[in-house]
């Protein structure tokens, strides 16, 4: 890690120093790079180039960043670093479709001082900090301009935990917003931000949430304004067009980077990416890019076979999450039945991948900020157990998107002059005991974490001597403190517990700890009358935890623990 | 696998209620027409989703499903002139006026509310705006083809509509007031009427602006084109004719300030919703041409509903204006039948006079009137069969049909039941079913919508950030 910064330093030199400097710090990166091994041959191994056949025993060279040969009758250069493959299988690198890898944590509200009533409006009143570029037309949150590539970084425990079960590439979209802004597709290694980039912009991406507290505050709002900015755009680009054929008599049209951004996505050279998981949302997103024709990809798309039809029509693809619907909270004996349309839904959502195969509406896999990314390829299996073929689902995460975001002549396969970008795996990739051995990124292996702890090591380090036991739970969503009781028991990388107190009680779900002691999970709150889904993440640090609190609606709040009893 | 594939099989045997024979032909019920009267022992054939006959003894052909409907009665489908139902969100309340909010953005037609609505004979739903905002979002009017795609719902040739809101709910009178926020304007009556003076004042002179725009572009092809306004093209549609306003309002003054404010401009209002003092200026509402949609005896609920009297509905048709029961209410909309029959009760309206008010009367106030709203040969087959008179409280619907179409059967729900419950047992055991385990929230997570309260003020609340 303190061999990053310095470079980082570098990098930041060469944007903003003389020129001399600039030559100086080019220099020593290339020559840095030309002393270090770019020549690999995995060799002996089994090879799944997607784009051909499937090769039993072969080998693969890398060179210099790039795959310089694949297949069986490919033999390991002499100055090449081999590796024996002997059981594995190799892979291009997988593909996550959507994520916000490599993105700035979002910032969380200020807690308010004094809680009491009014307190949660005024604190929904102070402006929030603008992630947005200056000067810009719009409030945050419709602000197309915004680009990934701006305020992407190359660290981080996400960028790991996601190599680490092979994923070597990531569409890395915006995090918020109804115009969210432009994405990247970036590798998952890199010393800078530069270096990782492998396209950008990549798409536009659209949201349906509702901006708080200011117009669009609701879905009706969020359609009528996404419509009224393209109106705006269409409008910008004839003015435009006029003044500059002519400038003598005519008024200057001011500039506008938000309009300015939106007319590629309006002329079609821009692909936009909608949020939309329910048949309705799938439908409504299907409708504004008719009215407007654009060029859409629908992301999450768990109820996409339902309008298979009409995606298959349109030849709208789907970046299909992989973020399976679970129950989350414990069947409680005073608690109303689940609606059917809820447990069928839950079931139906493993079946989507299969039926858009069928129906013949591309897609590609995507983590769907998923809570614990290690379940990610046990929900491809869910996938494969529910009708999709392995083959399809290896696609699914290589090929497919690499041709969704237009970048099929770089990634997706293990063929001659594609990036080297490569997943080997001992067992196959959707098997629950096989394990990630080598991840190469831009040809270059990079380093994987152990997953597992090693046998006869109990708890993890990272915990402290574990999370297990009683804490004392203080939770502020803006009006006071408000205590329960959270018991916590880790074995392992399984955390489980329960919570108990005026915010109700109940199993929590969907926890973890990460390496660097960060833990997350989700509870049933009750708040103000409503049951809500709320996610608790914070750091540990020995006998206390502290973070945030997100309720879906709710200004986001912050949480102590402080552990009374160990189990 | 094998167990997935049965369930799909329930799924799709579920949804496959509406396949239906293009005839279908009642026999012998007593039917409600609302125009001509009540005829006893009477069939009403249904062929193509129209009304081919009414009369004795009418034959159909050979492959048409017969209904016995002896000792029942036939009634057009029920007209809920104020729905929220359907609505993914109701508000749009971050600024005093919204016209560019469209409700059909927003339709979920997977709404179990719809069900329980065709449960109650309810066949076609004005679906409005809440009452956050002097000028709220665009209406839509849709039949409930419950089942189908949002797109199938919507009643084709109903006159588009918008939502207006006067009073309390506007000027907020429920807000808290917090320190350091500053309310949204209006908070006044008068700051009402000049709110919606002053959109109006801007859609006129947009209007003008592209008039002259169009006419002075035929010369100069260098003229860049004024700005598209989604807020003000509704109003201007208003102002030609061309959109029905429907107006939330409850004291006879704000009511007559609106009267003055469209005649200032040339508008009309097309209906009064809620209009609790209709009573105190019905001359002036039946004048205007306005319509007025009320409930039978809701009062008290607030300080502006306080001077609320059961006898309005009649007092105000017997003014002339026509008049509708709607519901507001989920809940109410399953029983709209009773409200209506109130009228008889309070006012002594008379029995045709009543069953207009839920079936013909809203037919006009959303300009559907020559598709729906009474058993006539022509008209859309949206009708249901009771099994007693529908002003009775002993009264449930069997049958309820949507342009010829079984959208809801007393029977076959009953005969279903059976099988959900296996369906259900069956699921609860399916892998993703079984608690706690790490996974994303279901995407159809019911809404929570309360069902109690009245009036669209709930609407208000629920969606104020």
């Amino acid at each position: 890690m303190p061999k990053v910064r310095p470079r980082l330093i570098v990098a930041l030199c060469t944007l903003s120093l003389p020129l001399a400097l600039i030559c100086l710090c080019v220099n020593g990166e290339a020559n840095a790079q030309r002393s270090a091994i770019d020549t690999y041959a995995i060799t002996n191994a089994r090879i799944v180039t997607v784009s051909g056949p499937v090769v039993e025993r072969g080998t693969v060279v890398v060179r210099n960043g790039l795959i310089a040969a694949a297949g069986a009758n490919v033999s390991a250069p002499p100055d090449a670093r081999v590796i024996d493959g002997a059981g594995m299988t190799v892979y291009p690198g997988l593909i996550d479709s959507y994520t916000n890898l490599a993105l700035p944590e979002p910032a969380a509200g200020p807690s308010p001082a004094g809680g009491g009533p009014g307190a949660f409006l005024l604190q929904q009143a102070q402006a929030r900090p603008s992630p947005g570029g200056p000067n810009s037309t719009q409030p945050v949150g419709l602000q197309p301009e915004v680009m990934v590539e701006d305020s992407i970084r190359s660290t981080g425990n996400d960028i790991e935990s996601s190599r680490n079960i092979g994923i070597t590439t990531a569409l890395s979209a915006p995090r918020s917003g109804i115009w969210m802004g432009q994405s990247a597709l970036i590798n998952l290694s890199g010393q800078t931000p530069q270096q990782m980039i492998v396209r950008s912009p990549v798409a536009m991406h659209v949201s349906f949430t509702p901006l708080r507290g200011s117009y669009p505050g609701s879905l009706m709002g969020v359609f009528a304004q996404l419509r009224q900015m393209m109106l705006d755009a269409q409008r910008y680009r004839d003015s435009i067009q006029i003044y500059e054929r002519n400038p003598r008599g005519i008024r200057r049209p001011e500039t506008d980077r938000s309009l300015a951004a939106l007319v590629p996505v309006i002329e079609g050279r821009m692909p936009v990416i909608m949020l939309a998981n329910s048949e309705r949302e799938i439908s409504r997103a299907l409708d504004l890019a008719a009215e407007f024709k654009l060029r859409l990809i629908v992301a999450g798309g768990r109820e996409a076979d339902r309008v298979a039809d009409r995606l298959a029509k349109q030849n709208v693809p789907v970046l299909l999450s992989l973020n399976l619907p679970r129950r989350t909270t414990a069947a409680m004996p005073e608690a109303d039945p689940e609606p059917m349309r809820t447990l069928r839904d839950r079931v139906a959502a493993q079946q989507t991948a299969a039926k858009l195969v069928k129906a013949g509406v591309r897609f590609a896999f995507q983590s769907g900020s998923l809570a614990n990314i290690t379940d990610l390829m046990g929900n491809a299996n869910r996938t494969i157990e529910n009708g999709l073929t392995p083959a399809d689902a290896v696609r699914a995460f290589t090929i497919w998107p690499a041709e969704i975001f237009g970048v099929a002549n770089q990634l997706g396969s293990i063929e001659a002059g594609k990036i080297a970008n490569l997943t080997v795996t001992r067992g196959d990739l959707f098997d629950r005991n096989s394990r990630v051995t080598h991840v190469f990124i831009d040809g270059r292996p990079v380093d994987l974490r152990p997953t597992t702890p090693a046998p006869g090591a109990g708890e993890r380090p990272s915990g402290r001597g574990g999370l297990s036991g009683t804490w004392t739970l203080n939770v502020n969503l803006g009006q006071g403190d408000r205590g329960a009781t959270l018991t916590l028991q880790q074995e392992g990388d399984r955390v489980t517990g329960s919570i108990a107190g005026v915010l109700g009680s109940g199993e929590i779900s969907n926890a973890s700890v990460s390496a660097s002691d960060e833990v997350r999970f989700t509870a049933s709150l009750n708040i103000e009358g409503q049951t809500k889904e709320a996610t608790f993440t914070g750091t540990v640090s020995a006998n206390e935890i502290r973070g945030t609190v997100a309720v879906v609606g709710l200004a986001p709040g912050s949480f102590t623990a402080t552990r009374v009893r160990p189990n | 696998m094998k167990k997935f594939l049965l369930l799909f099989v329930v799924l799709v045997a579920g949804s496959a209620v509406h396949a239906q024979p293009n005839e279908t032909l009642i026999k012998n019920a007593t039917v409600l027409t609302v125009t001509r009267g009540t005829l006893t022992n009477t069939d009403v054939l249904i062929r193509n989703g129209k009304i081919a006959g009414v009369g004795k003894n009418l034959t159909a052909s050979a492959n048409a499903q017969v209904i016995d409907a002896t000792g029942k009665f036939v009634m057009p489908g029920i007209i809920d002139a104020h729905s929220h139902s359907m609505l993914d969100t109701i508000n749009e309340g971050t600024l005093a006026v919204t016209s560019m909010v469209r409700t059909e953005d927003v339709l979920n037609p997977t709404d179990v509310d719809l069900y329980r609505g065709l449960a109650g004979g309810v066949t076609t739903l004005n679906l409005l705006h809440g009452s956050a905002n002097p000028i709220g979002g665009l209406n839509s009017v849709v039949k409930i083809k419950y089942g189908r795609p949002a797109s199938e719902f919507l009643f084709p040739g109903a006159m588009p509509g918008i939502k207006f809101a006067l009073g309390e709910n506007v000027k907020r009178s429920s807000s808290p007031n917090t320190p350091g926020v500053t309310r949204r304007y209006p908070n006044t009556r008068m700051g009402v009427e000049e709110v919606i003076r002053d959109a109006f004042t801007r859609a006129r002179d947009y209007k003008r602006t592209w008039d002259e725009y169009r006419a002075a572009s035929a010369k100069d092809k260098n003229l860049i084109p004024p700005r598209r306004d989604l807020q003000l093209e509704p109003l201007v549609e208003i102002l030609e004719g061309r959109r029905y306003v429907h107006a939330h309002c409850y004291i006879a003054s704000e009511i007559l300030m609106l009267i003055n404010l469209a005649d200032e401009f040339g508008f009309k209002i097309k209906t009064f919703q809620h209009v609790l003092e209709g009573y105190k200026v019905a001359k002036e509402i039946a004048a205007h041409g306005a319509g007025a949609s009320i409930f039978a005896d809701s009062w008290g609920y607030k300080i502006e509903a306080y001077d609320a009297i059961p006898y309005n509905a009649a007092i105000m048709t017997r003014a002339g204006v026509v008049v509708s029961m709607n519901s507001d209410s989920d809940e109410r909309a399953r029983r709209l039948n009773i409200e209506a029959a109130k009228a008889m009760h309070w006012g002594d309206l008379t029995e045709e006079q009543a069953l207009k008010l839920i079936t013909l009367n809203p037919a006009i106030q959303l300009g559907i009137q020559e598709r729906v709203g009474s058993i006539e040969v022509g008209k859309d087959a949206d009708l249901a069969i009771w099994n007693a008179h529908p002003f009775s409280v002993y009264s449930r619907v069997d049958t309820t049909f949507v342009d010829g179409a079984v959208y809801f059967d007393r029977a076959q729900d009953l005969a279903r039941r059976p099988e959900l419950a296996k369906e259900r047992a069956t699921l609860e055991q399916a892998e993703p079913n079984k608690p706690p385990a790490r996974g994303a929230q279901s995407p159809n997570t019911p809404r929570r919508r309360p069902t109690t309260r009245t009036d669209d003020e709930i609407d208000e609340l629920e969606e104020r950030p």
